[in-house]
């Protein structure tokens, strides 16, 4: 019954090896592969797995994940049972900290009012595609009181487990020091049958920006991209009615991903470009992400760099970055032309 | 129900029969155009954009896909609590099945539908076509004038004339004559079925026609002529812009190709007239190193392996390596192999064309060539 599963994500995330890309958004709420945001993956993998009660823990500045999310619309999560339940702090508490015990005990209505007999708890920063009642299955044929998801023998963090026993743990061990529940696991393993889940697809972890340009150009190759876009399991995202890109005179383009709505009438090698992004004559655009609505001007060169959204490049700028430390260009600035 | 001042009446049950295949199993208004949209997005997108929040959805032929495209609404914001979007097939009452004969009795089959929003204004559009209008203007234009109904015109080349509905109006615009298809026009003024009518002289017109057994009841051809007779006051709204009944394979096939001119009149990318329409939600196109792509539009979940010159790419398309696409429009999911090779062409959804295929016109023939299912 694919019902009996609840889905936690944990966007809480705020890590600063993003440069000034999180400056204005939460990690979960990070374009990637010109389309989509982080979350998005985790999101439509649980409702690709029959889930239809999601519940998303934020951290401050949820702007634009709230944004991006809305009623849950997309992922046909806007429910009138179940659907998307997006749980902020409130910024009361010191230890909030996701999974801990002050965090649980805060918003421990949630979880006491659902009818599921599982939790799936996962992580908004992960791309691939996990079936999570493959998963369930496993955990119900291995017997495990817990199954953790990983990857090549890298812990994903994401569990399946009861919910009576993340309730009864929590009722257990609230008032003895620990503090969260993984410690609680992690320091008594005997008493617990762990299982692992190991995920053969594709799947990347993006904690930083370095992780973040690579993974996001293994969305270049095919094996990757088929194993991440699948026609079975699509991943939803807000929809932004662009029209199709449209190549002019000029136009070449090589080994790249375009979102909708683009004009490109310069070269662009290497490149994941979202949508509605202008690209002028005489362009060179290489081993770069350029985010939506940006506009780059004729003649410029750039490569190697990270363009977030409501750019303007100025004609003839040259911009140049690495593989290892991509140049990044901040949300809504204007780089001038000499 | 809250009272409206303008109620929109699409008219969407239209076969297209000189579309062949392309309409054997759905509806006109449900044909795919411009590497994404369908004809009726355009109607819907311009009631949206032009605050018409009531549009009844007159279906009738092969209704299914458009019933399901058109859902709720939703996707041209026409999912309203009051009004928005209804689809009216036909129905049966106790007399019978009340099949729509032509434009008028589709109206008038659901003048209960209009009845319960009161509206002042009745709009009749047509699925059948490609436009961007704002049809707040041509209300304005309407109370302006005083007007009982109030008809769309566009001007057409002399030598096209003869192919349409022809107004003859006077100095001020006032419609005096009208003629189907007439042999020598003396008006290059092309009604573009869009119509407003004051709600209660609709309403008394539907009925005489209904009454009518000699009629066909049809817009052009029973109803205007009649209000002319009777002396109401009908008037031209001079459109300008772009405008294209595609009714046959080439003509969708030139519509197509008219997005992608330089200067073209149909601007897809402009914000403050959104064409919306169903998502279908597929990754960005991937285009590959052995790629070529100019003055092209090519939709998300395309994969480009191919060289693709001055054409249209529908949404999850594939285009194998070697292959040479050249003014050609390929539809939704199709497949096309290696070294193919496809010119003047419309492939229609879901078509798989193997490899080494070569699809074009035979030399100095003046065709487009369709590639479709049952062809």
């Amino acid at each position: 019954m694919p019902q009996s599963m609840l889905g936690i994500i944990n966007a809480t995330h705020e890590l600063d090896t993003f440069q000034n890309l999180t400056a204005h958004r939460s990690i979960a709420a990070l374009p990637f592969a010109g389309r989509y945001r982080l979350i998005d993956f985790m999101l439509s993998n649980m409702v690709n797995s029959g889930i239809t009660s999601v519940a998303i823990f934020t951290g401050h500045g949820v702007r634009s994940l709230m944004d991006h999310l809305g009623c849950g619309k997309q992922w046909d999560l806007d429910r009138k049972r179940d659907g998307l339940f997006v749980f902020t702090p409130d910024g009361k508490s010191k230890n909030e900290e996701f999974g801990s015990f002050a965090h649980l005990a805060k918003n421990i209505t949630f979880f006491l009012r659902s009818r599921q007999k599982y939790v799936v708890i996962t992580n908004s920063n992960i791309i691939g595609t996990i079936n999570f009642s493959s998963v369930l299955d496993y955990h119900i044929e291995t017997d495990a009181n817990i199954t953790e998801v990983v990857h090549n023998g890298e812990s994903l963090q994401t569990y399946i487990l009861e919910k009576e026993l993340l309730l009864s743990l929590f009722e257990q061990y609230k008032d003895q020091g620990y503090y969260s529940i993984i410690d609680v696991i992690n320091e008594r393993l005997d008493h617990f049958k762990v299982e692992k889940y190991d995920c053969k697809e594709y799947i990347a972890i993006i904690d930083s920006l370095n992780h973040y340009y690579k993974h996001s150009m293994d969305m270049l190759q095919s094996t990757a991209y088929h194993q991440v876009f699948t026609k079975n399991e699509p991943i939803f995202t807000k929809v932004k009615d662009e029209p199709p890109t449209r190549y002019k005179t000029g136009a070449k383009v090589s080994n790249s991903l375009i979102a909708n709505g683009c004009m490109i009438q310069g070269e662009v090698e290497n490149c994941i470009i979202s949508r509605a992004v202008k690209i002028g004559k005489g362009a060179v655009i290489r081993n770069s992400i350029i985010m939506q609505k940006t506009q780059i001007e004729d003649n410029c060169v750039i490569d190697g760099v990270i363009i977030d959204k409501d750019v303007k490049i100025e004609s003839g700028v040259k911009l140049t970055g690495t593989r290892e430390n991509p140049y990044v260009v901040e949300k809504g600035t204007v780089q001038k032309g000499s | 129900m809250v009272q409206k001042k303008c109620v929109a009446m699409l008219l969407a049950g239209g076969q297209g029969s000189r579309l062949g295949a392309l309409t054997r199993y759905i509806a006109k208004p449900a044909v795919s155009f411009g590497g994404k949209y369908r004809i009726i997005d355009f109607p819907l997108s311009n009631c949206t954009n032009s605050g018409i929040e009531t549009v009844g959805v007159l279906t009738q032929y092969q209704p299914l896909v458009l019933h399901s495209y058109i859902g709720i609404g939703a996707a041209w914001d026409l999912d309203r609590s009051n009004g928005g979007v209804t689809v009216l097939p036909p129905y049966a009452e106790t007399s019978g099945v009340k099949w729509y004969k032509g434009t008028a009795s589709a109206i008038y089959e659901n003048i209960n539908y209009i009845k319960q929003y009161n509206p002042e204004y009745v709009l009749i559009l047509s699925g059948d076509h490609i436009y961007k209008m704002d049809y707040s203007k041509m209300l304005d234009y309407h109370i302006e004038k005083d007007a009982d109904v109030s008809i769309s015109v566009i001007e057409v080349p002399w030598d096209e004339a003869s192919r349409f509905g022809i107004m003859n109006t006077n100095m001020n615009l006032d419609i005096i004559e009208f003629e189907e298809k007439p042999k020598s026009p003396k008006s290059n003024l092309a009604s573009m079925g869009i119509y407003i009518f004051n709600w209660s002289v609709l309403r008394t017109f539907l009925e005489i026609d209904d009454n009518n057994p000699e009629s066909s009841n049809d817009f052009g051809k029973d109803i205007i002529p009649l209000l002319l007779e009777e002396n109401k006051k009908v008037v031209a709204y001079p459109f300008k812009g772009y405008w294209k009944d595609v009714g046959t394979v080439k003509s969708l096939w030139e519509a197509n190709m008219d997005l992608l001119n330089e200067e073209t009149e149909l601007e897809l990318y402009d914000r403050n007239w959104r064409i919306y329409s169903v998502n279908p939600n597929q990754p960005p196109q991937y285009i590959s190193p052995t790629a070529q792509i100019e003055e092209s539009l090519i939709n998300e979940g395309c994969i480009v392996k191919g060289n693709i010159k001055h054409s249209v790419l529908f949404q999850g398309v594939t285009v194998e390596e070697g292959s040479v696409i050249q003014d050609s429009v390929i539809m939704p999911n199709a497949v096309i192999g290696k070294n193919v090779i496809i010119e003047k062409a419309i492939i229609a959804e879901e078509m798989v064309v193997e490899d080494n295929t070569i699809i074009r016109p035979e030399k100095n023939k003046d065709e487009v060539i369709l590639v479709a299912k049952d062809v």
